[in-house]
């Protein structure tokens, strides 16, 4: 189990530049294998499995802490929250929280948000200590979650109640909850507005956080499931989980047209974007992780556990600003 | 290519192609995650009986216990069989699980108490999900054990197993051939476990069906025992011994259904050397060679004369 020291010392320094220490880092791929308990621990230079590491049930989606010593990963089937090592994947033991599945700290470090998918939960413990400190029950399913920069405010997608609900964090209240589309899951906060991906259409709707309001819709393809930015080269990737054809679609982060679709089989979830550009994809189908190299569109894939779900590079450790599973 | 990563890609094709298409024209994306699950478990099902079906059938053609001039009481127990592992059964129950397990589970937690898994109760398991795996198929089989001892105790249990019992031509497909209602109550024994100990581990769903496939066997029309190793998995002359017509009701034996080793524990183990003929004496003939519609209604009578006998035996319903 995790100790009240590791807990406590989880937000200590709130530095987000990159250490040396950190540029040592042998660099791993951590593969979250939901079907199979496991986290699959991938050598990037040589892209084989260097070993895997056991989780309860069912790893989903991860977050850095803010002094980037510990990655935390979901399993929301174990009631647990695993802790790592991210620089050498070593793990650092876990603790029993309900039914983590998405999770993220707040911008200043002060909340631990989790949406508890399957019990209508969504959670918010004080960073510091992880104990709880206020409970959602908002609506169905809250799936994804981003924040304001500001922390003035956290954005959760409700999957199967079709809306998106916001919470004001300095007075932990209920600010708003909108329908926004059939499925909405993927969440990210964006020049100032929310971007929702939007599974039983054919792409995602921009939102305006102040109230609510859609302002556009945006094709991407079907069953836009997750959106990223690649905050480097200043690329959006939605992925499309079909049905039928599945891929990446990549997109201009101002004006939102289409810079190029990737046709990839195998049920793409998260991805990450290593030193060189290129995009590592979880492949939920095909028990792998593919290797994608945005310039011809040619890929490789890496075999893992059933299922893999959510993906951490630790390269990313080497780069400043603020780390979360869709900033990469 | 390894034959779990064969499924996962079967049933990705299946996901993708017919079961997805189906969700987003019917606006019910959010199981879309799920979607894959269910069918993970349909293609696990279609292989299970499958190799059920290669390796039995021969072994029935070279010893059986008994020669049939006409299997049509088989033919029901294949669409149970069907029915069980591969179509609408396993859906349906995976649905009912999900949400009386989050319903529960939220319940509890709300109370303040998060529902543990084994492997984070007892120390030194986690990390080692082989053994975990082993454990909970030791519990699991065990309570199996006690909800099918429990179902030979009570009249109005017995009246619905009696379905499973009447056949008297027990073959490998007889497994599955069960009344709709008693699935529902070893749902809710395995729902309660489940609760109490965690879902087991998926990691080993070869491992699983192994064990569904030794069940199997244990009904096969074969007369096969697997000698010193009788008291370590049920063979199908262990198991035969149970549908044995002197077997079948409120006094029988052999109640496990992988383990012998829970009937030498709890002493109802019995590894006479014998092949006995199969079926319920007692059983009307449309649980015996009716068809699924017709055994199910008849087991649903005698499940209601059952229980109205208990009811009358305890003053229920007596008029003052």
């Amino acid at each position: 189990m995790i100790t009240r020291r590791l807990a406590l010392s989880l937000p200590m320094a709130l530095a987000a530049a990159p250490s040396a220490h950190a540029q040592a880092a042998p660099p791993l791929a951590f593969a979250l294998n939901s079907a199979a308990g496991s986290v699959t621990i991938i050598d990037m230079k040589s892209r084989q499995p260097l070993r895997t590491e056991p989780t309860f049930r069912e790893p989903s989606h991860w977050a850095l802490t803010r002094d980037r010593k510990t990655l935390l990963v979901c399993d929301a089937g174990g009631n647990g929250l695993f802790m790592f090592d991210p620089r050498t994947a070593a793990p650092l033991g876990h603790r029993r929280i309900a039914d983590p599945y998405q999770l993220g700290f707040t911008p200043d470090n002060k909340y631990l948000a989790v949406n508890a998918l399957r019990l209508n939960f969504i959670d918010f413990y004080d960073a510091a200590t992880l104990a709880l400190v206020k409970r959602f029950e908002a609506g169905h399913w809250p799936s994804h979650l981003d924040f304001s920069p500001d922390s003035r405010w956290s954005f959760h997608s409700l999957q199967k109640s079709n809306s998106l609900v916001s919470i004001d964090l300095a007075t932990l209240s209920q600010r708003w909850s909108v329908p926004v589309g059939d499925t909405p899951a993927g969440v990210l906060w964006h020049r100032g507005k929310i971007l929702v991906c939007i599974m039983g259409a054919r792409g995602f709707v921009e939102v305006n956080p102040e109230n609510g309001r859609i302002t556009r819709q945006i094709v991407t393809g079907d069953g836009a499931h997750n959106i990223f930015i690649d905050t480097r080269r200043n690329v959006l990737y939605v992925s499309n989980r079909g049905p039928g054809r599945t891929g990446l679609t990549a997109l201009d982060p101002a004006s939102f047209e289409i810079l190029r679709d990737y046709p990839i089989s195998g049920g793409p979830d998260d991805i990450g974007i290593d030193p060189q550009g290129r995009i590592w994809i979880c492949l939920r189908f095909a028990e792998a992780v593919a290797v994608l190299d945005p310039q011809t569109g040619d890929y490789t894939t890496i075999p893992v556990g059933r299922s893999p779900h959510g993906i951490f590079l630790n390269t990313m450790l080497r780069e400043p600003g603020l780390i979360t599973a869709e900033r990469i | 290519m390894n034959l779990d990563r064969l499924f996962s890609h079967l049933a990705g094709f299946m996901d993708q192609y017919l079961v997805l298409p189906v969700l987003f024209h019917l606006h019910w994306m959010a199981w879309d995650d799920l979607a894959f699950d269910w069918c993970l478990i349909c293609v696990y099902g279609l292989f299970a009986v499958l190799v059920t079906y290669a390796v039995c059938l021969p072994l029935e053609h070279w010893r059986p216990v008994e020669r049939w001039q006409n299997r049509k009481a088989v033919l029901v127990d294949v669409f149970y069989t069907l029915l069980n592992r591969v179509g609408v059964v396993p859906i349906v129950t995976f649905v009912l699980f999900y949400q009386a397990q989050t319903w529960s589970t939220a319940l509890l937690v709300r109370h303040g108490f998060i529902p543990p898994t084994l492997d984070s109760l007892v120390p030194g398991l986690f990390g080692h999900p082989l053994l975990t795996f082993c454990l909970y198929a030791l519990i699991l089989d065990c309570a199996d054990y006690w909800r099918h001892r429990l179902s030979h105790a009570f009249r109005w249990w017995y009246a619905l197993h009696s379905l499973h019992h009447a056949q008297r031509q027990m073959s490998f497909w007889s497994d599955d051939r069960n009344h709709l209602l008693d699935d529902v109550i070893a749902f809710f024994w395995f729902f309660a476990i489940g609760l109490a100990i965690g879902i087991p581990p998926l990691q080993f769903p070869i491992l699983l069906l192994g064990l569904k496939f030794i069940e199997s066997v244990s009904h096969a029309n074969i007369r096969l025992s697997y000698g010193p190793l009788e008291w370590l998995v049920v063979s199908p002359r262990f198991h035969r011994f149970h549908h044995g017509l002197r077997a079948a009701g409120r006094q029988s034996c052999n109640y496990a259904s992988v383990f012998p080793i829970w009937d030498i524990i709890f002493r109802t183990a019995d590894f006479r050397n014998e092949y006995l003929p199969t079926g319920d004496a007692r059983a009307p003939e449309a649980l015996v060679t009716g068809g699924y519609l017709a055994q199910q209604a008849a087991g649903l009578k005698l499940f209601c004369q059952a229980l109205a006998k208990s009811w009358a035996s305890l003053g229920i319903g007596r008029a003052a």
